[in-house]
């Protein structure tokens, strides 16, 4: 079965490259363009992984990964920061108090977005 | 001394002649009668002589005497500051009397009392004149201290404040002059700046510290200062409660609130800036690696790639021209190429630059221009720019489905162009603070992404450039109007 990621970013052309170069890995990618979206997205089908930006309208993304938190069913669910901010993001407290797995930063490598993802999904020896 | 002596033993010896001749006239009276004429006239004789020479030197001491008081007058009634006293002329009777040495020595030791008196008037003065600088020189640094706008303040030997000028106080919120229980830890509301204090008072060695503080003011509004303390070094020697006095520390404060929040401002531009930059950069990294990937197989994929990276390119090329042009003109080293040309061919360009990103949220943009020329005197490129950033932050922040709208019109003689919009609105706060240079609105900063430039770069294109102004008329959830105010072409000819 195709694993289920979802894109949240508020810039259409970040989304639709990373949503090309995971859609032809074999992921099954649906993309939100706020964090609010994101979080209704999440609500009506939980993905196994979501990449997120920062910076949103509406809701960013450290408020959508403090509401997944705070949810049962969201509480393990695997988010990776895709964000152009710089050191005035703390990575060891965004992984210490809201588990992200990492942080990617923009500009950013639809090959190595894919490889992170990969890592966490299909670790080595897994079948797919 | 000895003539007096000597003017005194010739009176003398004639009586004791005379009684000498009484005394053998007696004898002879009782022994030898015959002689007794011989013995009367030889007394009278003796007796007339020793008074006479008794008159003369009895006259003579008195005369001796007055020249003597006279010339004391005399000397007495000479300028005190006189201290050549030989000018005093002294009587001929006494120069050549024995009494000479005695006027002599007068003279000399009043000379010398002179002199004494006039180094003790000297030195007197010099200390008056000391003492009244000293006092001048206190005052004035009293009257610095008290004028001065950075707070100052001492602490003694026991760690109490002893000086705090009128800045000191009002920071800390105390009158010293009133005040009974002085210890620092009482008066200064600082953890921090007490551990400084107390730390620097009792060090063995001198030197200043210096440290950056956050103190809260009585309203709790907080200021940052820089406090250099230094140990304050003992001027005199005393016992030991006046060491204590005497020795202790002084701190003084620098308001650095400005450099901080400029500090702040930078930090966050910087930080905005690169996230602007950055944003691009990932569009047109991103697709060039899919590219270079082999990821989009057929020709129609690989031309939208190209044209988002063309895209992002322009758009990066933007955010650097609005960073540069702002700079420039800040720095007054634009270059500035004003012809006369058409508002409205201008602002129609505009209106298409901004168009797509309406679309995009669903905001109707409408442009009303007036039917008539109007001419200005401008820089096409500068004030495309000015209506480009108007219509693209109108854009930002109004919410999809609102309108926005774009008019000309001519208003007594001047040319006037109106962004209005359907948005948040600001508040009176913001309003205020919005054409500031990296300022932006807290709450809508996560409408949409931008540096805080393109305001302030249009206030500076329409009035710096252009001689017109930029005003803001919004309501909180209502929306804003921006109205860019221009001279007309003919009155710049």
């Amino acid at each position: 079965m195709e694993k289920r990621l979802l894109l949240c970013d508020d810039e259409i052309h970040i989304l639709r490259a990373a949503e090309f170069k995971l859609k032809r890995a074999g992921y099954s990618v649906r993309i939100a363009g706020d964090g609010e979206e994101g979080w209704e997205m999440i609500q009506e089908e939980l993905p196994d992984l979501v990449v997120t930006d920062c910076q949103m309208p509406r809701l960013d993304g450290l408020g959508l990964i403090a509401r997944a938190r705070e949810h049962e069913a969201t509480r393990e669910l695997p988010f990776f920061m895709l964000t152009a901010k710089g050191l005035e993001l703390s990575h060891a407290e965004l992984a210490e108090k809201l588990k992200v797995l990492g942080v990617i930063s923009k500009p950013f490598s639809p090959r190595d977005l894919l490889r992170s993802i990969d890592e966490v999904l299909k670790p080595a020896g897994a079948s797919s | 001394m000895r003539s007096v002596c000597g003017s005194i033993i010739v009176p003398i010896s004639a009586l004791v002649l005379a009684s000498g001749s009484a005394v053998a006239w007696l004898v002879e009276l009782f022994f030898v009668p015959a002689s007794f004429m011989v013995g009367v006239a030889g007394f009278a004789l003796a007796a007339l002589a020793a008074s006479m020479v008794a008159v003369y030197a009895a006259a003579k001491v008195r005369r001796l005497r007055e020249a003597f008081k006279h010339y004391l007058d005399n000397l007495s009634q000479s300028d005190m500051h006189d201290l050549d006293t030989s000018d005093t002329p002294m009587p001929r009777q006494l120069e050549q009397s024995s009494w000479r040495q005695i006027a002599v020595g007068l003279q000399e030791t009043l000379a010398e009392m002179r002199n004494r008196v006039r180094e003790l008037e000297t030195s007197r003065s010099a200390v008056e004149i000391r003492s009244r600088r000293a006092v001048d020189e206190a005052e004035r640094l009293r009257a610095i201290l008290a004028n001065l706008g950075d707070p100052v303040l001492v602490i003694n030997g026991y760690d109490e404040v002893s000086l705090a000028n009128p800045a000191a106080e009002s920071l800390f919120s105390f009158d010293l002059e009133h005040t009974e229980q002085r210890a620092v830890a009482n008066l200064v509301k600082c953890e921090r700046l007490v551990d400084l204090l107390l730390t620097t008072n009792h060090r063995e060695t001198s030197g200043r510290r210096t440290d950056e503080l956050e103190i809260s003011d009585d309203e709790g509004n907080s200021h940052w200062f820089r406090t250099t303390a230094c140990r304050l070094p003992l001027f005199s020697e005393g016992d030991l409660e006046q060491d204590q006095e005497g020795e202790g520390t002084v701190v003084v404060f620098r308001d650095v609130d400005r450099e901080k929040n400029l500090q702040k401002r930078n930090a966050e531009f910087v930080s905005s800036v690169s996230h602007e930059m950055k944003t691009p950069l990932a569009g047109i990294k991103a697709y060039v690696e899919l590219l270079a990937d082999g990821e989009a197989e057929d020709e129609e994929t690989r031309e939208e790639f190209l044209g988002v990276i063309d895209s992002q390119a322009d758009r990066l090329q933007r955010l650097v021209e609005n960073l540069l042009n702002l700079a420039r003109i800040e720095a007054g080293v634009v270059s500035v190429n004003k012809n006369n040309r058409s508002l409205n061919e201008v602002l129609e360009e505009a209106s298409q630059v901004v168009q797509p990103a309406a679309d995009a949220k669903g905001i109707t943009l409408t442009v009303d221009l007036s039917p008539l020329y109007l001419g200005v005197h401008a820089d096409r490129d500068m004030l495309l720019q000015s209506a480009i950033n108007l219509l693209s932050n109108a854009v930002k922040y109004t919410q999809e489905g609102g309108q926005v709208t774009l008019r000309s019109r001519n208003a007594d003689n001047m040319i006037v162009y109106e962004v209005e919009d359907t948005g948040v609105g600001l508040s009176e706060e913001d309003s205020q603070r919005v054409f500031d240079k990296f300022y932006r609105v807290k709450k809508d900063k996560n409408m949409a992404q931008g540096t805080g430039l393109g305001l302030p770069l249009a206030k500076h294109i329409v009035e710096d450039v252009h001689g017109g102004t930029l005003s803001l008329e919004s309501e909180l959830g209502v929306g804003s109007k921006f109205t860019a105010t221009l001279p007309m072409a003919a009155q710049m000819s």
